[in-house]
């Protein structure tokens, strides 16, 4: 009998963390091994199954921030600590830590977009991820679509995290507009050396990058983590195809030199 | 000059607001006709009248100007249509050479049909033909007409007798890709029969028209044709006293229903036409009886078949002159 | 090795081999046409060797015989993920060259893309035959173009002619049946050597392409059904959905469900973003994956020029017309 890559594995939920009023991460006791920037297909019998990018892990356990938006999302949210949920993968290229050593990094993400790297600046924060610098951009919809807030709390402790959303409220000391702005307003000091990884809505990642490459930044330079419909994570099912890359082989992750050539 | 009127019609011709000049109508069984009859009407219209036609409402021709003199040899001129007539539609009319023998009974009209049309669902030329061969020549003043689908483009609800082309649909769920292109496209055509209920598509048969839109756009054929059926709507009428559509009669008929009852339709106006009247239409003779009558005879040994429906009652509606309208 | 077997005598080989295959040839389907009163000839089981049609092209292609438009994955109880089980007969399928090489196209994607076998395909595919058909041609096909008219996979070959089979059989195995109910003689498959319609796919596409007025036809002509993906014998794309059974809310089954790109939804994501909303943007995607993008990853055209999906569009769009436009446009590029 061959493998079937398409049986996914139970995994125990072990924690429930809310983000916002949408976003919840779920952590699962697993031993799987995962990178930064890979996504898991979860799910639930009988309701169906979602590509979701990995948020964070560690010793037995991983991360998923969920979204809930779909008919899958929405049923994962109705489940408990100790409840089970189906998985599988990881997929995904992951993003290249060996390019990002000793390197200045900047990281720009939209919304939910700062789940997929959020394992990697905690990487960078308990100092195991080998850069030289680390800079956090974050944009969101308002104040109260922020995530992990109190990580974002940590992190700017020890280096620069600049927050920003596209409408503030009444308590919101902050700024208010969109990450480019926070892109066009850097000084980047070691433009050769700094590597840039962009990760959030179609549009944000689009303009975005267009703003580090206003600041010369080599295209060579630039990660973008891509977001496709997929059914099956393995290079079957289609969707994710774009002239003849498929996401989920060899993305999610790209540099933005390859990025540019896939047209949709 | 003297003339019988009253054979005259009989004859298909008319009396016209001009003295001693007729016009003929020529049948055309479901609107069609192959072009050496074309070329024979054309001739006689050259020869005989004043160069011209005229496309009647029923599907046929009408050739005006012809010198009420000069019938008999009009009469003998259209054997070739008569004679095609008999091939056609099956009848015996013993005698091709005097002309048509009746005009009561109108021709019977037909949309396209599926000899051309997507939509259509059969043959209404070949149905109209065959309709045709049952009740004509006959006195009787009938009007009827077939569609090939329930969009009915030949207006079959303005007949007597309308008949409308339904096919079952048949869905193999093994086949579907779950497009809803079939669902979407019945809400926004038809009745709305179809719904999209766990990836798979229901039909709901009491609201299915039986069109066969589904089929059409189904692009992996799991949705098939099953069983040809027929609707029939009766009644209909335009006129001065009290215009309406037809009415639901019969739904999920097969052909030969369709058949039977067209002559089961001539025994029940044989038996209640008030023979006192020159003439008078079906559709007042149902009003007189009332629909139950009606419905009764005209079903008389027919074998309707397990999936017919009959409708219970008839509320014609129309309007009248002075009622129904607000001026 | 050849033979000429009389026609009676076939069925009889067909029968003792349908005792040990399950047999797919192109059959009429009597008034299953999408048009009242119309066949429908597509791919079937068959039961004897008189139902197969040798005159006509199939609508859908065979694909559906190791790629079912439905297929379960697995079947959930309370507490159980189940992978379906049933074992089925060896399977032979009566083709032609084009069909025979459309299988590379799909066993590119379902054996070689990615790290895994796909193993519902696999166990399939892994017990196909393929009897070969003689072809002339027909309307709308161009393989012989591609190179598709040729092929060496198969395991025999049959052409009917007046009162006899003409077969060559390469399958060792199969010789013993072949040699009881025919006589040896000299067959060679009949390809077809040249198409009416006669046409190179340009070797290099350029970026430029996307952004070519070209397509913006395709958004006001194609309609979207997705006809030209589901009859093509190497779309392969699928969506996964889950199932609750209405009869039993705790048991449910995970399918696959045959994907369109010229469908609405193919990109769409949970939250409702997704990409080529223009149907010209989706013919742009299905031909260049047909003949360019496929072929940069795998090193063989997608295509095999059967021109079912030419056939199949009720707009009349044609494959070949696109590529031959698209090969204009670059000739003018390379001018310029």
């Amino acid at each position: 009998m061959i493998r079937n890559p398409y049986m996914p594995q139970e995994a125990e939920i072990l924690k429930i963390f809310q983000e916002t009023d949408i976003n919840y991460t779920f952590r699962l006791k697993t031993d799987l091994k995962v990178k930064s920037g890979q996504f898991l297909e979860v799910s639930i019998p009988r309701i169906g199954e979602a590509p979701i990018s990995v948020s964070d892990f560690g010793d037995g356990y991983l991360d998923l921030t969920i979204r809930k938006v779909g008919r899958v999302t929405q049923a994962l949210h109705n489940l408990q600590p100790g409840d089970k949920f189906f998985i599988r993968g990881p997929y995904g290229n992951g993003f290249p830590i060996d390019k990002l050593k000793d390197r200045r990094l900047i990281v720009a993400a939209g919304g939910t977009g700062l789940a997929p790297v959020k394992s990697l600046i905690n990487q960078y924060y308990n100092d195991s991820l080998e850069i030289k610098s680390l800079q956090l951009l974050a944009g969101f919809k308002s104040p109260g679509d922020i995530l992990f807030s109190s990580e974002l709390e940590k992190w700017s402790k020890k280096f620069p995290v600049e927050i920003t959303v596209d409408r503030g409220s009444e308590n919101w000391k902050g700024r208010v507009g969109l990450v480019t702005k926070l892109v066009a307003d850097l000084d980047i000091s070691e433009v050769e050396n700094t590597m840039v990884i962009v990760v959030g809505p179609p549009l944000m990642m689009k303009f975005t990058t267009q703003e580090f490459v206003k600041k010369k930044i080599s295209i060579g330079n630039i990660y973008l983590s891509f977001e496709r419909k997929m059914s099956c994570g393995i290079g079957k099912c289609g969707h994710c195809k774009i002239d003849d890359t498929y996401v989920c082989l060899e993305g999610p992750v790209f540099e933005y030199s390859k990025a540019i050539q896939l047209l949709d | 000059m003297s003339v019988d009127t009253k054979k005259l019609v009989k004859n298909a011709y008319r009396v016209t607001k001009e003295r001693y000049l007729t016009a003929l109508r020529v049948r055309v069984p479901g609107g069609h006709l192959d072009t050496k009859q074309m070329t024979l009407i054309s001739r006689i219209a050259d020869r005989y009248g004043r160069g011209e036609v005229h496309i009647t409402t029923r599907q046929g021709f009408e050739i005006p100007g012809i010198p009420m003199s000069r019938m008999e040899e009009v009469n003998r001129e259209i054997t070739p249509l008569l004679d095609a007539l008999q091939k056609t539609t099956g009848i015996d009319l013993k005698v091709t050479f005097e002309g048509y023998p009746a005009a009561g009974t109108r021709n019977v009209s037909a949309c396209i049909g599926n000899r051309v049309c997507p939509f259509a669902n059969y043959d209404t030329t070949r149905l109209a033909q065959d309709i045709e061969g049952i009740i004509y020549p006959n006195d009787f003043h009938v009007k009827i007409a077939v569609s090939g689908c329930p969009n009915d483009c030949i207006k079959a609800h303005m007949q007597d007798v309308g008949i409308l082309g339904q096919v079952e649909p048949l869905y193999d769920s093994k086949r579907c890709i779950g497009c809803k292109a079939c669902v979407d496209n019945c809400r926004k055509r038809v009745t709305g029969a179809l719904k999209f209920h766990n990836f798979t598509v229901q039909r709901d048969h009491e609201k299915c028209t039986g069109c066969g839109e589904c089929i059409l756009k189904c692009p992996t054929a799991a949705w098939t044709r099953g069983e040809k059926y027929y609707s029939v709507v009766i009644m209909g009428r335009t006129g001065k006293k009290n215009p309406r559509l037809a009415a639901p009669f019969l739904r999920w008929v097969a052909r030969d229903v369709v058949l039977k009852i067209c002559e089961n339709l001539y025994s029940y106006i044989d038996k209640h036409i008030d023979r006192s009247l020159p003439k008078e239409h079906v559709g007042n003779i149902v009003d007189r009886t009332g629909y139950p009558v009606f419905r009764d005879e005209v079903l008389q040994n027919v074998d309707l078949g397990e999936r017919a429906m009959v409708a219970k009652h008839i509320n014609f509606g129309g309007y009248e002159y002075h009622s129904n309208a607000s001026f | 090795m050849g033979y000429k077997i009389y026609r009676e005598k076939f069925a009889d080989l067909f029968h003792e081999l349908r005792a040990s295959y399950e047999i797919y040839a192109p059959v009429t389907k009597k008034d299953k046409g999408m048009y009242s009163d119309t066949d429908l000839i597509t791919y079937d089981k068959v039961e004897s060797f008189t139902e197969i049609v040798f005159d006509k092209k199939t609508f859908f292609s065979p694909k559906e015989i190791v790629f079912p438009i439905r297929q379960t994955l697995f079947y959930f109880t309370e507490d159980s993920v189940l992978e379906p089980t049933k074992l089925e007969k060896d399977i032979v399928i009566f083709a032609r060259a084009c069909d025979i090489n459309s299988f590379r196209s799909l066993d590119a994607i379902f054996l070689q893309n990615g790290p895994y076998e796909d193993p519902y395909y696999k166990k399939l595919r892994q017990r196909v035959k393929f009897i070969l058909l003689p072809c002339d041609g027909f309307e709308n096909c161009y393989c012989a173009c591609l190179g598709t008219n040729i092929t060496d996979n198969y395991s025999a070959y049959v052409d009917v002619r007046d009162d006899a089979v003409y077969c060559k059989v390469k399958d060792a195995y199969w010789k013993g049946l072949w040699s009881k109910y025919g006589e040896e003689s000299e067959v060679e498959p009949r390809y077809v050597s040249k198409n009416e319609n006669t046409f190179e796919i340009p070797q290099k596409i350029n970026n430029s392409i996307f952004e070519h007025q070209m397509w913006s036809e395709y958004t006001n002509r194609c309609t979207g059904c997705g006809r030209c993906t589901v009859v093509c014998p190497t779309c392969t794309c699928f969506t996964v959905h889950d199932i609750r059974y209405d009869d039993n809310s705790k048991y449910g089954e995970r399918r696959r469900v045959w994907a369109s790109c010229q469908i609405d939804g193919f990109t769409e994501m949970a939250g409702g973003h997704g990409y080529r909303h223009k149907q010209g943007e989706r013919t742009r995607f299905r031909v260049l994956h047909k003949i360019s993008d496929f072929k940069k990853r795998f090193g063989f055209q997608m295509c095999v020029g059967c021109g079912r999906c030419e056939d199949a569009c009720q707009e009349y769009i044609s494959l070949k017309n696109c590529i031959h436009k698209i090969s204009e446009i670059m000739a003018e590029e390379e001018k310029v």
